[in-house]
C-alpha cells in the first residue's frame, strides 16, 4: 500500500552498501597470512632477544602499501 | 597436461556443489576427459549430487594416504563416460589437507584428465587454502544477494594471496558465476543486476545461472540439471561447459522475463 513511498529500490540500496563496505574491506584488510608471519618472526627474534609481543600493521599512504613492524621486548629485570 | 579449475565461493550455500556436478559433466559432454573432486572434507555432498553415494570405496584422504591407488578411487559417471569423480572423506576433517599431499595429487589428476574440478570448502573454512593453492583458474560462485557477494570478495583476496601461480608471478584466472537469478526480481528493482555485481567485484563474467526449482528435483535423484534438456538453469550450464571448453558462446540475458512481450517492448525503448 505504501509502496509508492518507496524511494530506491533494493537494489539500488544493495549496490551502495556494498560498494563501500567491499572498499573497506579491502582498505582494512589485513593479509591472510598475518599470523603465521607474526609466529615465524617472533621465532626469530626469540633466538637473540626475549619477545614480550609484536604488533604488525598494513598501511596504505597512496599508491604506496607498507608493513609497519613493531617488537616489543620483554623487560631485562 | 590438463587444467585445474577450483569452484569457490565465499560463503557456503549458494550452489558450488551443484555447479561443480553439472560443469563437470557439462565438460564431459563436450567430449573432454574430466574429474571431479569433492575438497570439501567432512561433509561429502558432491556424490549425492551426481548420484554416485553407493559407489563409492575409497575417497580422497586414502588416496594421499596410500591406502589406495588414484585409479581404485575414482568412479566414473552413469551418465558420461568421460567423467569421473573422487568423493571426499567423511570421517576426517579439514586439518588433514596439507600442500605437498595435494600437489602431489592433483598433479596425478592432471596427467590423466582434461580438466580437474574442485569443489572447494567455503572460503571462510580451513581447507580452502588447499584448494586454491594449486589451481590454474578459480570459478567463483555468488547468489545476487549482499552476503554472498561481500564475502566472495574476501575468497577472491585469499585467491590472490595463497596461489602458487601468483606467487611465481603469474596471474590465476578468475571467473565469476552468478547463481539463483531471479528474472522478475531484477526487473523489479528487487535483486542486484549482473552488471552491478560485476562492477563491483570486477572481474570476469562466465555465466549467469537462472533460479530454477527443477534444480532440488535433480539433486533429490542424483541426475545434475543439465541432463534436463528442457530446464533453464541446465541451459544455462551447457552454455557455461561450452565457453570453458572454448566455445564462444553468446552470453544469454536471463535477467529479463523473455516470455513477456511487454518486456521486450520495453527494452526496445530504453
Amino acid at each position: 500500500m505504501f509502496s509508492w513511498l518507496k524511494k530506491k529500490k533494493s537494489a539500488t540500496i544493495a549496490k551502495d552498501r556494498l560498494t563501500i563496505a567491499i572498499m573497506s574491506d579491502r582498505n582494512n584488510e589485513t593479509y591472510p597470512f598475518l599470523d603465521e608471519l607474526k609466529r615465524e618472526i617472533i621465532q626469530v627474534v626469540k633466538k637473540y632477544i626475549g619477545v614480550k609481543a609484536i604488533e604488525i600493521k598494513k598501511e596504505t599512504e597512496g599508491e604506496l602499501e607498507s608493513l609497519s613492524i613493531d617488537v616489543q621486548l620483554e623487560s631485562a629485570s | 597436461m590438463g587444467i585445474i579449475i577450483a569452484v569457490i565461493s565465499g560463503k557456503g550455500g549458494v550452489g558450488k556443489t551443484t555447479v561443480t556436478a553439472n560443469l563437470g559433466l557439462g565438460i564431459a559432454m563436450n567430449g573432454k576427459k574430466v574429474a571431479v573432486v569433492d575438497f570439501d572434507i567432512g561433509q561429502r555432498n558432491l556424490d549425492m549430487v551426481l548420484g554416485l553415494e553407493n559407489r563409492v570405496v575409497y575417497d580422497i584422504v586414502q588416496v594421499m594416504d596410500g591406502e589406495a591407488t588414484l585409479k581404485q578411487a575414482l568412479i566414473k559417471s552413469k551418465a558420461n563416460d568421460s567423467l569421473s569423480f573422487l568423493a571426499a572423506s567423511q570421517t576426517k576433517d579439514k586439518s588433514v589437507l596439507d600442500s605437498l599431499r595435494v600437489k602431489n595429487l592433483l598433479m596425478e589428476l592432471k596427467e590423466e584428465f582434461d580438466y580437474v574440478i574442485l569443489d572447494a570448502p567455503a572460503g571462510i573454512e580451513s581447507g580452502y587454502e588447499h584448494t586454491i593453492e594449486f589451481a590454474d583458474a578459480a570459478l567463483i560462485v555468488v547468489n545476487p544477494e549482499v552476503s554472498s557477494i561481500r564475502d566472495s570478495d574476501r575468497a577472491i583476496g585469499i585467491l590472490d594471496s595463497k596461489s602458487q601461480k601468483v606467487k611465481e608471478g603469474e596471474e590465476v584466472a578468475k571467473f565469476l558465476v552468478i547463481n539463483r537469478i531471479v528474472a522478475e526480481m531484477v526487473q523489479s528493482g528487487e535483486m542486484l543486476r549482473s552488471d552491478d555485481i560485476l562492477e563491483i567485484l570486477s572481474i570476469e563474467l562466465l555465466g549467469k545461472i537462472p533460479e530454477d526449482k527443477g534444480v532440488v528435483d535433480a539433486s533429490n535423484q542424483g541426475k545434475p540439471i543439465i541432463l534436463n534438456e528442457k530446464s533453464k538453469a541446465g541451459q544455462a550450464y551447457k552454455r557455461i561447459a561450452g565457453r570453458i571448453t572454448g566455445h564462444n558462446i553468446k552470453m544469454e540475458d536471463v535477467e529479463s522475463n523473455t516470455t513477456s512481450f511487454f518486456t521486450k517492448m520495453k527494452g526496445i525503448f530504453k
